[in-house]
Order: structure tokens, then sequence, then C-alpha cells
């Protein structure tokens, strides 16, 4: 399977910025800074478990589910 | 004048009535102010919150003032806000932060003072300031929770205390702290900008951190080999030579081509210790030193000629910028970048904007 870490990250970004292109910016500059970079995602990605749960965690340090 | 500047070189008492007396008329809602180490910071807060009385007050031990347009020392800075820029300003301190960081209390009496949930704050409209011990390691944290619960701004910078790396302080309301941080969300009725500038641009090679002590910012590894050693390469040297590179050629946490700076500090064994932390698996490009001041004097330029006039300016520069001035003896250059503008900030021991960074300046500008 692939492409489920682009899918979270995108998700995250779209609930946390509910379009405002700044605070998407400023979401994907926390995520580099907690050591994920969403631009070496994309949807061919493999689903390695170890950055979807890190990810996750991201997600609900953020108050975002996924 | 909405926005006014001060500085005193003077000590306590003079130092707080001169600067009262330059300012005399304004009506500061807010009051920021930055001071050398050589003021007992308990006093020189208590004062600064009875000469204004009806203010939010607020500031910082340095290492080093920033003073309308002119770097200084053994001296206290200040910036006055006054109704027509901040409409409210709420203010809170985070303590005991060498025992872990705990916002949630913080948070909570800013939005009792705010009348409002951080996490619903307008962007556009609030600005957060962070100023935080310089000593107490928890930059990172800090950040890293407030970024998580809210996405109002926060920039600001970490207290020195002129290069003695003894202790800092923090102030607010007429105390001073320790191994705390203060936070203010000021609303500002014309808006701001934040510039963040560094003067570095990338040499093309990369560096992954792949063993690493976050808490002791101790990257022992680079693509598996001795950190120094693996750093000397990229550059070209021999790992003895490496130190003394470190000012000129930090490293960049890269978000599109801008770089989040994180700068070497010392050799321990075969590794590096850095000024802030880098995570296991980090990818980060060594960076090569450009002309300091004419990148920042370009970046405030560049602002000029946007729409909005600038009122003020809070300038937070990292002391390892003022170090360069100063060996390079152009500190008088670099204030001259802010002529004609209200300008104070401090040089300080790490620069907040978004996260914990290093040899920066997040410059916040007052529409």
């Amino acid at each position: 399977m692939a492409g489920m870490i682009k899918d979270m990250i995108d998700t995250i970004t779209e609930k946390r910025s509910k379009g405002n292109p700044t605070i998407a910016m400023t979401t994907k500059t926390k995520f580099i800074l907690k050591g994920v970079n969403p631009d070496r995602f994309d949807a061919g990605s493999a689903d390695d478990p170890a950055v979807i749960a890190k990810v996750r965690a991201i997600g609900a340090e953020m108050g975002v589910s996924v | 004048m909405p926005i006014t500047t001060a500085y005193s070189k003077r000590c306590l008492p003079d130092a707080v009535e001169d600067l009262k007396a330059q300012c005399a008329g304004c009506k500061p809602r807010t009051v920021i102010f930055f001071a050398s180490s050589k003021f007992d910071q308990t006093e020189l807060s208590r004062q600064m919150q009875a000469a204004f009385p009806d203010a939010c007050v607020a500031g910082c031990s340095t290492a080093g003032e920033i003073a309308g347009g002119k770097m200084v020392g053994e001296s206290v800075s200040a910036i006055l806000l006054d109704e027509e820029i901040v409409r409210q300003a709420a203010s809170a301190v985070v303590e005991n932060l060498r025992g872990g960081v705990w916002v949630a209390g913080a948070l909570s009496k800013l939005e009792r003072q705010l009348h409002a949930s951080v996490a619903s704050l307008d962007t556009e409209r609030y600005v957060g300031l962070v100023l935080i011990d310089g000593m107490s390691g928890a930059e990172e944290a800090l950040m890293e929770k407030l970024g998580d619960l809210t996405d109002v701004l926060f920039v600001g910078g970490s207290a020195g205390d002129d290069m003695r790396f003894r202790g800092t302080q923090v102030m607010l309301d007429g105390k001073a702290y320790d191994d705390a941080a203060i936070l203010l969300i000021l609303e500002l009725k014309r808006g701001f900008d934040v510039i963040k500038t560094q003067s570095f641009r990338s040499t093309g090679k990369t560096l992954t951190a792949t063993e690493v002590d976050e808490p002791r910012r101790l990257v022992s590894e680079f693509d598996h080999k001795p950190a120094i050693e693996a750093y000397a390469e990229a550059l070209g040297v021999p790992p003895r030579e490496a130190a003394a590179l470190f000012m000129k050629h930090p490293l960049g946490l890269m978000v599109d081509r801008d770089p989040f700076v994180r700068s070497p500090q010392r050799v321990d064994g075969r590794g590096i210790v850095f000024y802030c932390q880098i995570k296991q698996g980090m990818e980060l490009e060594v960076l090569e030193a450009t002309d300091l001041v004419a990148h920042t004097r370009q970046a405030i330029d560049a602002r000029k000629a946007a729409a909005h006039p600038i009122s003020g300016i809070i300038d937070f520069q990292c002391i390892l910028r003022t170090l360069q001035l100063r060996a390079e003896n152009r500190c008088g250059e670099y204030g001259a970048i802010f002529d004609g503008i209200p300008t104070a900030g401090f040089s300080t021991y790490g620069e907040a904007y978004l996260g914990h960074i290093n040899q920066t300046s997040t410059i916040l500008v007052f529409r």
C-alpha cells in the first residue's frame, strides 16, 4: 500500500488551516520542525508504519485526529 | 506618536526616570523593555511597572540592546505602544521550565484576559511575543507546544546575560523570573508583519543527523559518521579545523528554500553540540555566510516598499550576528538600517519564530 502518509499530512493541514494558505504554510513548517517533511511524501510513498505513527502523533499534538 | 522608543545608560533608579522623562506625554498600553544584565532585574522590573502603572509591562535581560537605530550596551531600551497600536494586551508567565514545559495554565490566563480561545484568534490581528530564560534549554519544547495549540504567530527571543552564561531573567508586572517564559498576545489595530532574516546561502551539501541526543542538543553522527568528521568533510577541511568554521557555516533546516538555522556551538568528543535541537533523521544543508548588513537592509527596504507604513519595530537579533558585527566593526552600519523607524530590540541567546532558531533576526513590524 502507498500514499497514506501524504493523505494524513494533507488532512491534518486542511483541518488545521481551514483553507487559510498562511496557516497551511506555517503548519508545513511545524511538521518540518517536528521532523517530518511533507515534501518527501507523495501518492506513491510506501506506507511506513513508523512514519504513519509519527504523523498520527503530530496530528494528535495539533488537535487533529487522523 | 503611537510608538515611542527610548533608552538609558544610567543606573537605577535614574535609568527608569530617564526613560520616563524621554516618554513624557505617552500613555502606553504596552511597554516592552530590554535590559543589560548590569541591572538588578527584580528592582528594574518593579520600577518599570511603577513608572507605567496603566500598561502591560514586560521585558528581559539581554546580551546587548538595540535602541533607536543604535546597537548599545549596558543600557535599558524600551518600546512603548499606545492605544492606536494595541487594542488589547494579555500576558502570562510559564514557570519552572526545567521541570517540563506546561503551557496550559498560561494559555488559560491569556484566554481569560482576551475573552476568547487562543485557537480562535484572528492570526492577522493577534501576534504573540515570547521572552524566555535563555539558559533554560526549553525553547524548543515551549515553541512546539505553543504551535500545537494556536496558529497565532509567536516571535521573540531568549534572554541573555551579556555573554556571562550564568543566569538570565524575564520580567512581567513588576516581577522578575528565571527558569520562565513571558507570553504576550497583542491585538493590533493596524496589523503587523514579521521579517525573519538570516544571511546565508546553501552550499548545496547536505548532512543527515543519524545519531542525536536531543535534550543535550548534541549530534553524534551525520550520515553514520562522527559528526565533526562529516561536517569537516562537507567543507573540505580536516576535522581539527572545522570548529573555526562554525560561525560562517551553520546548518539549515530548509523549509522550501528558507533556512531555519542551527548553529554549531562546540565540539563534544567527535560530536557537535548545537545552539538548538536537531532531531534524528533531519536533513540539513550546509550554509555559507553572506553579507549580513546588506541582506538585512534588503529585507527592511523591501518591507518599507510594501503598502503599509512601518510604525515601529522590535528586532530580536541573535548574539552571534551581533558578535559578527562587532568583529567586523559594522554595528553602526547595522543600526543605520533602522534609521527613522522607532526601533527597540536586543541581542538574544536564540530567536523564536515557529520554532527555536539561531543566527537570525526575527523582526516584528508594527504597521
